[in-house]
């Protein structure tokens, strides 16, 4: 759970939360969770944060065009909300969206390669580096426009709800996930979306990566009771909880006892996930508005070194075993840099393909990309 | 796409061409500026070129056919194009529209003075191409309708398709009556060219082919003459001051090589007469008289056999604006280029008023026939010493006969009468026309 | 064009209903047929709906399929379209087009680009449908004709509809289709009566309809103007000019052949269109006629549209702002140099 700031670390950019914040009760204790799954998720982290460095790395060689937002320090979060629903339970968010594709099973040359605008790409190089989709992994996007995702997300928990309860007859399933930035807070669609989620009874877990900065502009400045954000949430009728975002222990128990809370009752919830994005907003971020000394705080607070911790304290992790796992992690990122350079880019067929199913005119019908190809995607 | 060339108008009264020799073969390479072929127009034998660069994929008529303006004569092939399929597919497409024209061609009814009286007007107003609706221009090419005829209804004179088709109807009956909106004043006019008698070559007699050139006048002065009412004003002009001075100048400019002519002298007085009297510098057109905003005065000039023979008018542009020097100089050069080189269309159009002097030749005096769309034109006769009276003394003096012929429609007698008043008063006090 | 049988409308039985029935009996035979589709939007439910299309419904299929929304057109809109991303066939009524500009966005940024960007991984079989133009007196803001701006964006596709028979199987192939589709009704239309056949039928997306036959003037139209073209061929006929008026049903994809078969036979072209003129269908209808026509055109293509000022409230004002029959009367003869 959230732990009190100390003395010790005189930064808060989130604020003392408010009194109506318990979390449901945690499913099991911290050192109960199989520690070979623990290793996974630190390599699912590790991944996230090589690709997301050669990424940098790659933007500054522009291989990669347009906007790029980078993921690193937000790992946790990802991976353990990831870890804490079902494959099947559908999943949207905003551009800051390589993270939730590794994470829900994208491999990193399809993700690599549409940021290369290569055809390889999960969407053919048509979308780029905020376009992350991924039917087989249920994964309804990356979306560019601040805060518009989360009623795509309350579409698809309706569509969950509706296709068992309406069409099978059967109680609800699944569970849409939509992961929001604190700066869509403000954005209306988001509060349209949260009053139907509230009013239809939608099982939709709106998870808001709270990182403390609308882009350049603090919390604080761009949004009223940032201190207690999950307020706005309970205004629509809809439980909210605090969970800490850098700690993926917290995220996949807190998580796991929230999703299955909505799951059953097939009802919303909001979480303030509370994070901090260690590099820019995007790849062109100075970030003249917060101070080194803020940065290097929250840095020593890394969710990696923290799981890396807590596997060691439980006699789980060794630092052969941590080299061998960075080493094929180098390799994997590598080979799929490589492989997006092979890939071809889209051919010129391509630009009048995907406009519309239906073939007519110069539109030449849709076809799946090369990643979903001989997939069962049901 | 491969190109179509087809027959350009290089002239502004001309309405068809003929390919006296094609310069280029088929398969020919080409660039743009390149001479594909002489054209002869009904004034003279004009290079034409081509404005692409390609291959010549098919030459669409012959040496010797006569066809009318805007009929493909030719297909290029551009960009690399397969010259053999671009020709066989344009030339089957062509086929019909030769024919067409053909038919045009030799339908060539009297309305097409109406054109002659008019295009060249809206021409001269908006130096822009004729008018005309997309479909009305295909239809014309489908019916054979000479869009040069045609002065259009719709808005700017544009010709529409209903133009078109009242003109189809006339070819269509064999009606040769002009439309009511085009010239409603005109009785029906006799066949152009034709001979008005059977013709029977008798013994002895010979048959001489006739130049496209000799056809256009034949055509050209038939239609002025038998459409236009014609009348004639002369009067006799004392040129002794005109005289005596030409000499005091002449010496003068004798070493710049100038020697200005009494025909220099007459084209100068009558484009500053037009000032005083815009009905002179004016056409006729249907409903309507267009006074024409630059004085353009044609000179007649006759071409020497070796040339073919006829008639051309040279047109000294904005006359009235000019020196005795300069129209002296340009009259020169014009002349000097027709009898050698030919002259270029943009020698020989956009005449508003009409010279002719064969005082040279001894004539005393004699009427011409008007230069359509013109309203006058002056015949100068000799100027010859005579018997005169001057302040009641008989003595010797030089005079000159001119003599005007009008279109009655445009200028009245009274009128001709002022006119030739003022162009006296120019000539026989020479100096106003040095200032 | 259509993936779908099309069942020849003169094979049933026909009776005359309304606009608004029309448009009811093709969303209530869908929705028996497929359980995904479903129908959401303000007051469509408890309310039968603000202009009463959806009269009924709610009996029928209940309130899980029959959804009132609060208004909230950018939120129910977003929602909608998520759940036409997990292959669900939501039919989203804007009780005016005018509402749906708060809901661009998605209906926009989202619904259209979804297939492409996502690689064609996610399609968006939706319908939005709504009031489109001048109600009557209802000022600017509620007044909006929508065709002008949102025919622009690829990806979607716009049907219009100009009389009960269209309204029926036009929205018919819009719920089956896979394709987002932009469905545009008329409040002033929706008590229009006619014939209309009782069983299932489509009507493709893409074909024009010659609603009159002529000889000397083509007009192009589509939805309610569709209806003062005709009344003003009727007048016009008096004069001796025979207009041939094709409706064009759906906008995108755009007939172009039919207008191009009638235009090369009557060689003038009068496009009637009640958006504003600047970049508006009739403007793009214009274009593509002067591309395709240009040796059969004896004039250019006049343009009737509403006037290019915002929607006045004043009766006298509002009727000579729309594209109305005189309007029209004077365009064709212009047109056709008879001005």
């Amino acid at each position: 759970m959230l732990s009190e700031p100390s003395t010790s670390r005189p930064f808060d950019v989130h604020g003392k939360p408010g009194e109506r914040t318990s979390a449901p009760a945690a499913t099991g204790r911290r050192d109960a969770v199989d520690p070979a799954l623990c290793r996974q998720w630190l390599r699912d982290m590790l991944m996230i944060r090589e690709f997301e460095n050669r990424c940098m790395q790659q933007y500054q060689d522009k291989k990669i065009g347009g906007f790029c937002h980078i993921y690193i320090g937000q790992e946790a979060i990802a991976v353990g909300c990831t870890a804490a629903v079902r494959p099947n339970d559908p999943i949207v968010t905003a551009y800051r969206d390589h993270g939730h594709a590794l994470a829900r099973g994208m491999a990193a040359r399809h993700c690599m390669a549409e940021m290369f605008g290569k055809i390889g790409g999960c969407a053919k190089g048509k979308g780029g580096s905020m376009h992350m989709f991924d039917r087989e992994h249920h994964l309804y996007g990356g979306h560019g426009i601040v805060g518009a995702q989360i009623p795509l997300g309350v579409g698809l928990a309706f569509a969950c709800k509706y296709m068992d309860e309406v069409i099978d007859g059967q109680p609800n399933s699944r569970v849409a996930l939509a992961f929001l930035g604190d700066g869509a807070l403000n954005q209306g669609a988001i509060h349209e979306a949260m009053n139907l989620a509230g009013l239809l009874d939608i099982p939709c877990v709106i998870i808001c990566e709270n990182n403390g900065y609308s882009m350049g502009t603090s919390i604080h400045r761009g949004t009223t009771m940032g201190h207690d954000i999950i307020s706005k949430a309970i205004g629509y009728g809809i439980d909210g909880y605090v969970v800490d975002g850098m700690d993926v222990l917290s995220v996949y128990h807190d998580m796991s006892a929230i999703v299955e809370k909505c799951r059953r009752e097939s009802r919303p919830a909001f979480v303030d996930m509370r994070c901090y994005r260690f590099k820019g907003h995007s790849m062109s971020d100075p970030r003249k508005y917060r101070t080194p000394e803020e940065e290097n705080q929250y840095a020593s607070d890394d969710p990696i070194g923290r799981l890396k911790l807590h596997l060691e304290e439980r006699g789980e992790l060794t630092e052969a075993v941590l080299k061998e796992m960075q080493k094929e992690i180098r390799d994997e990122v590598r080979e799929a840099i490589a492989w997006s350079e092979a890939s071809p880019e889209p051919p010129m067929s391509e630009l009048y393909h995907d406009v519309f199913v239906e073939p007519h005119g110069p539109f030449n019908g849709t076809s799946l990309p090369q990643m979903l190809q001989g997939k069962d995607l049901r | 796409m491969p190109t179509t060339v087809t027959m350009p108008r290089l002239s502004d009264t001309m309405e068809a061409g003929t390919v006296i020799k094609w310069h280029v073969k088929e398969g020919d390479t080409v660039a743009t500026g390149d001479v594909l072929a002489d054209v002869e127009t009904d004034k003279a034998t004009m290079e034409m070129q081509t404005y692409d660069d390609g291959v010549v994929a098919k030459l669409l008529i012959g040496a010797g056919d006569r066809v009318a303006i805007g009929t493909p004569i030719a297909v290029i092939a551009v960009d690399g194009e397969d010259a053999s399929s671009a020709g066989a597919a344009k030339s089957a497409a062509a086929a019909p529209t030769t024919a067409a024209a053909a038919v045009a061609t030799n339908d060539e009814a009297p309305v097409v003075v109406t054109g002659t009286v008019v295009m060249p007007s809206v021409h001269a107003d908006n130096g822009a191409r004729a008018r005309i609706s997309p479909v009305a221009r295909r239809m014309a090419e489908e019916l054979g309708v000479d869009i040069n005829s045609l002065r259009g209804t719709g808005p700017g004179g544009r010709v529409i398709k209903r133009d078109i088709e009242a003109a189809a109807t006339r070819k269509g009956s064999g009606a040769v009556a002009a439309p009511a909106s085009i010239m409603p004043v005109v009785a029906a006019p006799a066949p152009a060219a034709a001979a008005s008698m059977p013709v029977v070559a008798g013994p002895g007699s010979r048959e001489v082919a006739v130049s496209g050139m000799r056809q256009t006048i034949a055509r050209r002065l038939v239609e002025s003459k038998s459409t236009i009412p014609h009348y004639q004003v002369s009067m006799r002009f004392n040129m002794d001051p005109l005289l005596e001075l030409r000499k005091m100048l002449n010496a003068q400019l004798e070493p710049q090589g100038v020697k200005l002519s009494v025909n220099d002298f007459i084209v100068r007085a009558c484009a500053l007469a037009m000032a005083q009297h815009p009905y002179f510098n004016a056409s006729w057109a249907g409903d309507r008289i267009i006074i024409h905003g630059e004085v353009n005065v044609g000179v007649a000039v006759s071409l020497p056999a070796e040339r073919g023979g006829g008639l051309v008018v040279a047109v000294i542009r904005n006359a009235d604006q000019k020196g005795l020097r300069q129209i002296s100089l340009d009259t020169r050069a014009l002349a000097e280029k027709a009898r050698t080189r030919g002259l270029g269309p943009e020698d020989m159009m956009g005449a508003t008023f009409t010279i002719s002097n064969l005082g040279m030749y001894g004539v005393d005096n004699f009427t011409a026939i008007i230069n359509p769309p013109n309203s006058a034109i002056l015949a100068c006769g000799a100027a010859v010493e005579r018997p005169v009276v001057r302040n009641s003394q008989l003595c010797v003096g030089t005079e000159l006969d001119a003599t005007l012929s009008l279109d009655h429609r445009v200028i009245d007698g009274a009128m001709a009468a002022e006119y030739l008043t003022t162009v006296r008063h120019n000539l026989e006090n020479p100096a106003t026309l040095l200032v | 064009m259509s993936t779908v049988t099309v069942i020849d409308p003169t094979m049933t039985a026909t009776r005359e209903i309304e606009f608004r029935d029309a448009l009811r009996e093709a969303m209530s035979q869908e929705m028996r047929r497929d359980p995904r589709v479903f129908l959401l939007g303000e007051e469509v439910a408890q309310y039968n709906g603000a202009y009463k299309v959806s009269k009924g419904m709610l009996e029928e299929f209940g309130p899980r399929r029959i959804i009132d929304t609060p208004i909230s057109e950018s939120g129910f809109a977003g929602m909608a379209i998520g759940a036409a991303m997990m292959g669900l066939r939501p039919i989203v009524e804007f009780m005016s087009w005018s509402f749906s500009l708060v809901a661009a966005d998605p209906i926009l940024n989202n619904a259209p680009k979804m297939l492409y960007m996502s690689g064609g991984q996610f399609g968006c079989p939706i319908v939005f449908r709504g009031n489109d133009g001048a109600g009557g007196q209802l000022g600017s803001t509620h007044s909006w004709c929508v065709e002008g701006l949102y025919s622009n964006v690829p990806g979607l596709k716009m049907a219009i509809p100009s009389c009960p028979e269209d309204a029926k199987g036009l929205m018919t192939t819009a719920i089956r289709d896979d394709d987002p589709v932009f469905f545009l009704e008329s409040e002033r239309m929706l008590g229009m009566k006619g014939h209309v056949p009782e069983g299932d039928y489509l009507i493709p997306f893409g074909q024009a309809k010659v609603r009159r036959e002529g000889t000397d003037c083509t007009l192009v139209s589509f939805g309610r103007p569709v209806n003062f073209c005709l009344d003003a061929a009727a007048e016009l006929a008096k004069e001796g000019i025979s207009c041939e008026v094709l409706d064009m049903r759906t906008i995108r994809p755009l007939d172009i052949d039919s207008i191009v078969r009638s235009v090369r036979k009557t060689n003038y072209c009068v496009v009637v269109d009640q958006s504003w003129s600047f970049g508006s269908p009739g403007s793009e209808v214009a274009s593509q006629v002067h591309q395709h026509c240009f040796d059969d055109l004896d004039n250019f293509v006049h343009r009737v549209h509403s006037a290019d000022v915002p929607t006045p409230y004043a009766f006298n004002l509002e009727q000579e702002y729309l594209p109305n029959a005189r309007r029209i009367c004077e365009a064709v003869r212009s047109c056709l140099y008879r001005a």
